[in-house]
């Protein structure tokens, strides 16, 4: 509770979380052991980094290159298998007191519905699923899940078939409609979208006179593509009842309530935390501010409120 | 201890102040923050990401290791080679700065009596403390290399802070010609601990150390950085015993965890 005496509660597509702001997957360690201090405040719940069947050791060669406002990044989910997460990482992130969302990211459905096999063993450490589909289907030649209608259909039907909790849906920005992929998410049985992910992007190194990448292409986060997420947040909030969580290039405690006046239950924040692990604590700050200047007394009373 | 609370020795975000900002040389800067809080004080080889505060362009913290410290002041140098650099050349004493660390690990304490510290250009920061820490338990011999003609002021300066520092030039005019490498393995023996800091090509030609008999080389790894505590995965690299963090796990490794097992001879 503020010194306002507001609270900031809200429940998520069956998530309940004391603030709306959410930490990205991908941003934080694994091992609460090493979150710097005084970053837990504000906090309303936690996505582990993108999660695999099997281990992976990521992307080779340069991974991360600054741009203008933004950081492309080029990681390649490296990370140690679900089958490790579960046995060693989960435990210590289920006592941070914080709820945490499982990232999961796949490249068969075969590999998908094993994965939430494991996952199902610690199911009550795991508050909500968050399904990444901007990771390559390989039975469609590496084409991203979330790009075709088709293959977001089948990835969110498997996922929603094999999990018996919350599935979030973390959408790609990349693909020809948010709104119509959101609705597609709604239908096929997720509880909320989050919009989106990274917008691809690429550099080059002149010296080298080659991409940076060796993959060429990579993720841009952060100030940059703010406005493309507010945009894309709005698209979907007027496309889908369930919640829309609000995700890219939240910098600010200003941006994080723009993104929910423009229709966000919620917004997730990651490349900020780059720079300031504070950004949650000052961000609840501003939306307490808000709500005493507009005489309001919940979150849920700013949701979509831009939209008139 | 619950996780995100403050621990000593591990990474927080905090504002500074900068107190001077003076060239050393044309390219190289020499910096002064002083801290809003006192930190606890960084062992060699741990980095700070340091930036403008509040300003989003560019958006990334500076990995650099800090050249001295005592209480809230910490000291840096950095050369000046892109966009980030150029604006943190460019502040005014009494700017805002956002500080991340200390981060990464650091060199531990030395187990010899005898410590060869190799640094190639701007990798004497993190060395730089440790001649006056360890000077009178440990014999330390320093060697350093730069290209050579411009670098005479950074050279001359680093040779007031480190009396007896050996100047190494690729085109001979400063100190011997050749790169500290060869310097290095001229004096590398037994019982000698070596650590090194600066290019990676210079880390890897490290490794003939251990033909000299070295039976522990360590070297602070440079990687382009995201968080700087141990998220984002940008910096990590393939060891012998998986991937690393150099944010974390790093920057020092066992010069073998790294590059392989060494060429005896």
């Amino acid at each position: 509770m503020s010194p306002f005496g507001i609270s900031l509660r809200t429940e998520i597509g069956g998530v309940s979380l004391e603030t709306p702001v959410i930490v990205a997957s991908g941003v934080w360690p694994m091992d609460p052991a090493l979150w710097p201090g005084g970053s837990l405040d504000g906090v309303g719940a936690v996505c582990s980094k993108g999660l695999t069947l099997e281990p992976r050791d990521g992307n080779p060669g340069c991974r991360i290159v600054e741009s203008y406002s933004g950081v492309l990044n080029s990681i390649g989910l490296q990370n140690s298998g679900v089958e490790h997460f579960v046995a060693e990482e989960l435990p210590a992130l289920s006592q941070t007191g914080r709820p945490i969302i499982v990232n999961i990211a796949f490249e068969t459905l075969a590999d998908l519905e094993e994965a939430l096999g494991v996952l199902k063993r610690s199911a009550s450490k795991i508050s909500a699923l968050e399904l990444n589909v901007s990771c390559p289907n390989v039975s469609r030649g590496g084409m991203t899940w979330g790009i075709h209608p088709d293959s977001l259909e089948s990835a969110v039907t498997a996922a929603r078939r094999a999990w018996d909790g919350i599935l979030w849906v973390k959408l790609s920005p990349q693909a020809p409609s948010v709104g119509e992929f959101a609705e597609l998410s709604q239908g096929c049985g997720a509880e909320a979208v989050v919009v989106g992910n990274t917008w691809l992007g690429t550099a080059i190194d002149n010296e080298r006179e080659r991409p940076f990448f060796e993959n060429v292409f990579a993720g841009l986060s952060g100030p940059a593509v703010f406005p493309l997420a507010l945009r894309a947040v709005w698209e979907a909030a007027g496309a889908v009842e369930i919640p829309v969580i609000g995700c890219g290039g939240v910098s600010r405690p200003q941006d994080a309530l723009s993104m929910i006046l423009a229709g966000a239950s919620a917004v997730e924040v990651g490349t900020a935390l780059f720079v300031d692990s504070r950004l949650p604590a000052s961000t609840c700050r501003e939306l307490e501010r808000h709500l005493v200047m507009k005489g309001l007394s919940s979150v849920g009373e700013l949701v979509g409120r831009a939209r008139g | 201890m619950g996780p995100g609370m403050e621990k000593p020795g591990s990474p927080a975000d905090r504002k500074g102040s900068l107190v001077f900002s003076r060239k050393v040389g044309e390219n190289c800067r020499h910096i002064a923050v002083e801290l809003g809080e006192a930190t606890s004080p960084p062992a060699p080889g741990q980095f700070f990401l340091i930036r403008e505060w509040g300003v989003f362009d560019p958006l990334l913290g500076r990995p650099l290791a800090p050249a001295a410290s005592e209480g809230r002041r910490l000291e840096f140098l950095f050369q000046v080679t892109g966009r980030g650099t150029n604006r943190l050349a460019s502040l005014p004493p009494g700017a805002a700065l956002e500080l991340r660390g200390p981060c990464g690990n650091g060199f531990p304490a030395p187990l010899g009596e005898k410590l060869l510290l190799v640094a190639g250009t701007l990798g004497i920061a993190p060395f730089l403390g440790v001649v006056s820490s360890l000077g009178e338990k440990v014999g330390v011999t320093v060697t350093l290399g730069v290209p050579g003609k411009g670098w005479e002021p950074f050279a001359e300066w680093c040779a007031e802070k480190i009396p007896g520092i050996r100047l190494n030039s690729d085109d001979g005019s400063i100190g011997r010609r050749g790169d500290p490498v060869e310097d290095c393995l001229a004096l590398a023996g037994p019982g000698q601990e070596l650590w090194g800091c600066g290019p990676e090509a210079m880390l890897r030609g490290l490794g003939r150390a251990y033909g000299k008999g070295c039976e522990k080389v360590l070297v602070s790894m440079e990687r382009r950085m995201g968080c700087g505590i141990g998220g984002c995965l940008g910096c990590s690299i393939a060891t012998l015993s998986g991937m690393k963090r150099v944010c974390v796990e790093g920057p020092v490794f066992d010069w073998r965890e790294v590059f392989g097992e060494p060429l005896r001879n």
